[in-house]
């Protein structure tokens, strides 16, 4: 009987890994090489050599800690306002067709729309102040995520559903138990999205409703022409990013263990 | 209309649908005139047209026909995810605290994203039971049917059979009134068949539930059943009822080669084979 339970190896971490380390690798010896030889204008376009000495100066002067702070927690709360709603919405609206007919076309007409052409109605409706930022941060992950759970709800198997309508599984289960399990493995693919649209938002923000944040420094730099300032906090921007994806890919790792791998 | 001519060979072991309703007047599922319609784009389909059916409290029915004859959508009725569209469904069945009916459907409908403790332990906990004692029921079933040392498993390591008997475990640990079954092994190979019908017949001895079991192996009907009932084409209509006198419990493994066995096996394909072959399109057939 033991042998039902069937060994997995795990894909091997050697050569794949140290490819994905590679790449970024070789293009920062290539930008460098460049810039050395005179291939790119250096007052433009900076080599990575001297963004990080100013990478280092604005460490060690502390001066970049308060600016790296604010844009955590617009990012991260903006995220968090965005998903949870977005998440718990598509769950309906997948789930009861009454609600999705209902929504269904608003959706329809506000998910197109250019959300940061919206920024200055939504500065006029909420104020100029930290919960604007924060709401218009939140609309790229609630309607990515409403609208990937949505779908993910929709084409769960409808074996599932049969079984949890025989065994009158109320509400809160259906929801919790079945329909938001079944959905996750969609719901990260919604997230990761998200991650991206959020930390675009965060940026664009803060170059114009902020006075601390990475988006501020990177446009007041911009304005002072310090292009070497501006790329590093651009480039420190990105690594916020990048620490979350892989941080939300461990947790989906570790909440999909149950999933077939196919990869 | 039920083919006189098979009744006379038959007398022994047919009882007429109308005959059976009026002998039984007693506890359980009593289906009067039952008509199931759907609109479908294609047009008007009459799935299932005027059934009347008596089925005992405590007694093991299965239902063979045709595919396509609306056999899933009587069950689905019974379960209560469709409503019928003429005639009468009465539940004649006092399930106390018990949950009234469980179907348990094609395929094993396991939740990959539960470990298999939990979804053993399913019905219980959707109906309200505590965790610790929704556990401990499912483990005994788990136990009873051998798979106890995976409870900690995840489905997608077990195989079909595994799987399959999971899917017992959490209809029987729910422990309802009636147990609806929609051709719960057609999946499985041969073999492994055999061995469900043990699991099924083991532990449905134990609790005397009442089953309506569908299928479309004859075999496998007869092994089950106290009475077979055999459905027409679409619209589905019950053609014939057949009594399976086999003694209990059954002797799952060699039952196949039972003279009695192949008695009412000939009968039941007599009358199934004239819903599956349509009059003339085979000549041979008729043979």
């Amino acid at each position: 009987m033991s042998n039902d339970i069937a060994s997995r190896p795990r894909p091997s971490l050697g050569s794949p890994s140290l490819l994905s380390i590679a790449t970024p690798l070789a293009l920062l010896v290539l930008w460098e090489v460049s810039a050395r030889l005179g291939w790119i204008d250096v007052r433009i376009i900076p080599a990575p050599s001297a963004i990080a000495v100013e990478f280092a100066g604005l460490f060690a002067s502390g001066e970049i800690w308060p600016h790296l702070f604010a844009t955590t927690v617009r990012f991260v709360v903006g995220t968090v306002v965005g998903v949870v709603p977005g998440v718990l919405l598509g769950l309906t609206m997948g789930i009861f067709p009454r609600v999705r007919a209902a929504l269904q076309p608003l959706i329809m007409l506000f998910y197109p729309l250019p959300r940061i052409a919206l920024f200055p109605l939504m500065l006029m409706i909420v104020g100029l102040n930290e919960r604007a930022n924060v709401l218009m941060i939140a609309l790229g992950p609630f309607f990515t995520m409403l609208i990937s759970t949505m779908a993910a709800v929709l084409s769960i198997d409808s074996l599932y559903k049969d079984v949890a309508a025989s065994f009158r599984t109320n509400t809160r289960d259906l929801y919790f138990r079945v329909m938001l399990p079944a959905s996750l493995p969609m719901i990260f693919s919604g997230l990761h999205i998200s991650i991206g649209l959020a930390l675009m938002t965060t940026t664009a923000v803060e170059f114009l409703n902020a006075e601390t944040g990475l988006g501020y420094m990177i446009w007041h730099s911009w304005q002072i022409l310090s292009i070497k300032l501006s790329l590093t906090c651009l480039i420190l921007s990105g690594l916020i990013g990048a620490l979350f994806y892989g941080l939300f890919q461990q947790i989906e790792k570790s909440l999909l263990v149950w999933q077939k791998s196919s990869r | 209309m039920l083919s006189r001519g098979h009744m006379a060979t038959l007398a022994e072991q047919v009882v007429t649908v109308d005959q059976y309703a009026e002998a039984q007047p007693g506890r359980g599922v009593h289906l009067k005139g039952l008509s199931k319609h759907y609109d479908l784009k294609g047009g008007h389909v009459v799935a299932l047209d005027n059934i009347d059916l008596d089925i005992r409290e405590g007694e093991f029915v299965c239902i063979v026909g045709p595919s396509g004859c609306g056999k899933t959508s009587l069950l689905r009725i019974l379960a209560g995810l469709e409503e019928p569209s003429g005639g009468v469904l009465d539940i004649d069945i006092d399930a106390g605290a018990r949950p009234l009916r469980s179907m348990v459907f094609q395929g094993n409908g396991i939740f990959p994203w539960m470990k298999v403790i939990d979804n053993a332990a399913y019905g219980l906990t959707a109906r309200g039971v505590p965790k610790r004692e929704a556990h401990a029921l499912a483990d005994a079933y788990l136990e009873k049917l051998g798979i106890a040392q995976f409870r900690d498993a995840w489905p997608r390591q077990l195989s079909g059979g595994m799987l399959q008997r999971v899917n017992l475990a959490r209809a029987f640990a729910n422990d309802p009134a009636i147990l609806l079954m929609d051709e719960p092994f057609g999946a499985l190979d041969e073999q492994t068949k055999i061995l469900a019908y043990a699991d099924l017949l083991g532990l449905w001895e134990k609790t005397r539930k009442t089953v309506l079991f569908i299928t479309h192996s004859i075999d496998e009907a007869i092994i089950l059943a106290d009475r077979v009932c055999v459905m027409s084409r679409r619209p589905g209509r019950i053609k014939d009822v057949f009594e399976v006198d086999l003694p209990r419990p059954r002797a799952v493994f060699d039952l196949q080669n039972n003279i009695d066995f192949m008695r009412i096996r000939k009968n039941v394909w007599s009358s199934l084979r004239d819903e599956v072959v349509p009059a003339g399109a085979h000549p041979e057939a008729s043979t």
